[in-house]
């Protein structure tokens, strides 16, 4: 699992089609890795395409990896190549007219992305503690092959939610059945996923207006995507939804109406469906007037998915047409926030790819509530027989903060659940 | 009350009061027309919105930029007002504003309380308020400074204007039952992302200024400025903005003028209001207060008097009756409460004083406040007067010392409590959330 960071991509100039001589834009981006096989790749494949590109010294990488051992690139990887880091992230800071913020991907579950990110975010919370930090992290496979990786799970989940404003989570899984499924590819590989998920945070930072009816760009998405979603300290998990999502060949055959894209992008978050097919039209929102508590355990009967809070961002024709009455239903949401605070839409009329109407949902939901309880459940089997154990107290994670991290993702799991 | 004694000229007498109420119109940002307040005297209708609209421009406090966005008598509106946050939406909203704006001065007249808030009547009562707003304190030069035309980028160095300030009246929100403490702080969320972002656009606006600055040195005219600010720089790029600023100077200077002119003649004005609070209906309970020039001396200022200490010995005991209803409802405290009270009370001012004594220990700044002009200069010349960007700096930070170090005493405060209350409830264990 390669590592791969990027910082506030706001100041990408803006060209036109790059002829000879023209300015290729540069990526304000730091890569990070230690091993140098996959930052070569992707360093190769940017230029290749003439459009834009990575600036030459803005990778880091050594020549030893760290095993799938988180302890292993937190403890030791980290403070040893703190500095040389910290020096990259500075010189593209400082390239920055504004700064919103660091946006960090990273997997969760090997060793340097997992270990090393966590160290590198602390780091950023420390540095510039006032810039936002939003971690987008890779949920690993149900059936992964790396044994700890529920250990290494929970220790970047738990350093991440303390010092990070936002975890952006994609399942591996998920992204894997949109490839299957949707886009018709026979032999997946990590090109294609990756695409998949360039394509869903495309859909989310993109421009849009700032403003029902401007036409001045939104200055700070960043910043205005974190005060809709994720302003309670308990509650940083976001997912991302995104339709249509279909293969060339598909996309020439179809035609979208905002009211048939927005009903399965509402009923896809409601029974937290991750694409369009397959969505289990049988889960319906509860009747008001139900008092709290029974509200909630009729939800989980029901497997219905309550948002905290929702953002939807539609581009393409006809956008201020479209109808959001769907998503402004209270039942969709907790108690404690009202459907005038906890929905927002973002909306441009230029279209995104080759979608003439696309819609994403970003949402604050309790969609990772499962996948995060199975995840605890089987790294506190295995913690509970110490199994591995001695691996990262060799490097410095005592069991200590293994309780630690125990605790503090059964009280996010706790938090998501009396929703 | 600040109102000088001035001869009237006799043969002035004729076109005094019309010369001195066209002033006033013109000195006020948005004012009304003069035949408006003529209206207000007999209190027609039609007089009623202007005068509503211009009290709510000066009660409702406001950025000063909105003030290019005021109509001045006999101009064209501009035309990219921007929209300001508290651009009314309805009379409804201005109305309300209005009356609670004025009730929060201390304006004594029951009558405008009772106007309705169409905003369809009482142009009467609004042009008394008006009266006793300035006659009160410097309302007009209040309201000419902040729409004064800046020509420099400016930086406040101190925050005495916002403090001051009354703010605008909050939003009452009934909480009817409980409140769910999550919403709390999910609001609580939002103000700090809300300040991240602000100090985000704030380094950002301060890397550009730095830039223009920096790019546009020794092109200014005036050598101890030496380099041109935003505006200067805007000037010289697009010749259609320069017009646009040399207007803006020139309804400003016209203002100015009206402003003065207002002075000289504003005795009058204050005779003729004399008149129009005669031509209202007597108030039913409470005695009104319009300023008036004691003519006659000591038997006037004594009547004066005498109604005031009446007035405070009514205030005195609406306050002691309302003071014990609360306690009642309050519940039984106990005599220990006036001396906790007493104590806490005791305890605030000192730490006040600690804290006043503490900022001018770590430089209190010698200049005067409010906005100063941004002026970047080459490292090792002494420049001309005005504060040192050093200076500034090293004062802002033996504040932020002070309140952090009061910040953390508070933190510990709450953490000792909190550990009380744990103490206190056995049984129970408890999680704090990550970050405490």
């Amino acid at each position: 699992m390669r590592i791969m960071r990027g910082l506030s991509l706001r100041h990408l100039n803006k060209t036109e089609t790059a002829g000879p001589g023209a300015v290729i834009p540069i990526a304000r981006a730091v890569l990070v890795d230690m091993e140098p096989k996959v930052i070569n790749q992707t360093l190769s494949k940017a230029a290749q395409s003439g459009r834009w590109k990575y600036g030459q010294h803005s990778s880091f990488c050594q020549k030893q990896g760290s095993g799938n051992n988180w302890a292993y690139g937190y403890s030791v990887h980290g403070p040893r190549h703190e500095e040389s880091i910290r020096n990259l992230i500075q010189k593209e800071v400082e390239k920055c007219d504004s700064l919103s913020g660091f946006f960090i991907i990273m997997s969760m579950a090997g060793g340097t992305g997992s270990g090393l990110g966590a160290f590198v975010t602390q780091n950023l919370q420390d540095q510039y503690s006032n810039s936002l930090k939003m971690n987008q992290i890779i949920w690993p496979y149900g059936t992964g092959e790396v044994i700890v990786q529920n250990y290494n799970s929970i220790l970047t989940l738990s350093h991440l939610y303390r010092s990070s404003d936002a975890l952006l989570v994609h399942e591996n899984d998920a992204v894997h059945k949109i490839c299957a499924k949707l886009m018709n590819i026979k032999q997946i590989s990590f090109s294609d996923i990756n695409q998949v998920l360039a394509h869903q945070l495309g859909s989310v930072f993109q421009p849009t207006y700032s403003a029902e009816g401007s036409f001045h760009y939104r200055r700070n998405p960043l910043g205005d995507l974190m005060e809709n979603l994720v302003p309670h300290p308990e509650f940083k998990m976001l997912g991302v939804r995104n339709i249509p999502q279909m293969s060339e060949n598909s996309l020439a055959y179809s035609t979208f109406t905002w009211a048939g894209l927005l009903k399965h992008l509402r009923q896809m978050l409601i029974s937290n469906a991750k694409m369009e097919e397959g969505i289990d039209w049988q889960i319906r929102p509860p009747l008001p007037g139900l008092p709290s508590l029974s509200k909630m355990s009729l939800n989980k009967e029901l497997h219905f998915n309550t948002s905290i809070a929702n953002l939807l961002i539609l581009r393409g024709k006809d956008v201020h047409s479209a109808d959001l009455e769907g998503f402004k239903d209270p039942a969709l949401y907790t108690s404690w926030l009202e459907p005038v605070n906890a929905f927002n839409v973002w909306r441009t009329q230029r279209a995104f790819s080759k979608y003439e109407k696309s819609a994403a949902l970003v949402s604050n939901s309790q969609f990772l509530v499962k996948p995060l309880d199975m995840i605890v459940g089987k790294a506190w089997n295995m913690f509970a027989s110490k199994a591995y154990v001695h691996q990262y107290t060799k490097f410095g994670i005592e069991e200590e903060d293994f309780l630690d991290s125990f605790a503090l993702l059964e009280q996010v799991v706790a938090s998501y659940c009396t929703l | 009350m600040g109102r000088r004694r001035r001869r009237v000229d006799p043969a002035d007498a004729a076109g005094a009061l019309p010369a001195a109420i066209t002033a006033l119109s013109r000195a006020l940002p948005g004012g009304p027309s003069a035949e408006t307040f003529r209206r207000a005297k007999f209190d027609r209708p039609e007089a009623a919105p202007a005068l509503w609209r211009l009290l709510f421009h000066v009660l409702s406090p406001r950025p000063a930029d909105d003030a290019a966005a005021l109509p001045t008598p006999g101009s064209a509106p501009p035309t990219h007002a921007r929209p300001s946050a508290l651009s009314p939406a309805s009379s409804k909203a201005q109305a309300r504003l209005v009356k609670s704006a004025l009730r929060s001065q201390g304006y004594p007249r029951r009558a405008l309380v009772q106007l309705p808030e169409d905003g369809s009547q009482g142009s009467r009562e609004l042009l008394l308020a008006l009266s006793w707003l300035l006659a009160r304190g410097p309302l007009l030069e209040r309201l000419l400074a902040q729409i004064r035309v800046r020509l420099g980028d400016e930086m406040p160095v101190c925050e005495c204007e916002v403090l001051a300030s009354p703010g605008p009246p909050a939003p009452r929100v009934e909480a009817d039952g409980c409140v769910d403490i999550r919403h709390l702080q999910w609001l609580m969320g939002k103000l700090r992302f809300g300040w991240r972002n602000l100090i985000t656009s704030q380094q950002e606006h301060c890397a550009l200024l730095g830039k223009v600055h920096s790019y546009t040195r020794g092109c200014h005219s005036d050598r101890s400025l030496g380099h041109l600010s935003v505006t200067e720089a805007e000037l010289l790029r697009d010749p259609e903005g320069g017009r646009q600023l040399l207007r803006r100077l020139e309804s400003e200077n016209a203002r100015l003028e009206a402003a003065l002119e207002w002075r000289r003649r504003e005795l009058v004005f204050w005779q003729w209001m004399d008149t129009v609070l005669d031509a209202c209906p007597p108030e039913a309970s409470q005695p009104t207060f319009l300023p008036r020039i004691p003519e006659r001396g000591a038997g006037e200022l004594e009547l004066v008097a005498r109604e005031l200490q009446a007035l405070q010995e009514e205030l005195q005991a609406v306050v002691e009756t309302r003071r014990a209803a609360w306690e009642a409802r309050v519940g039984g405290w106990g005599p220990g409460w006036k001396a906790t009270q007493r104590a806490s009370e005791e305890a605030v001012r000192q730490e006040l004083t600690a804290l006043q004594r503490a900022w001018e220990r770590g430089g209190g700044l010698a200049q005067p406040h409010g906005p100063h002009r941004l002026v970047r200069s080459e490292a090792g010349t002494l420049g001309g007067p005005g504060l040192r960007a050093t200076e500034v700096i090293k004062a802002l930070r033996s504040r932020e010392a002070c309140l952090e170090a009061a910040l953390r005493q508070l933190q510990g405060q709450c953490r000792q409590e909190l550990a009380r209350l744990v103490g206190a409830l056995p049984g129970f264990i408890w999680i704090l959330p990550p970050g405490c």
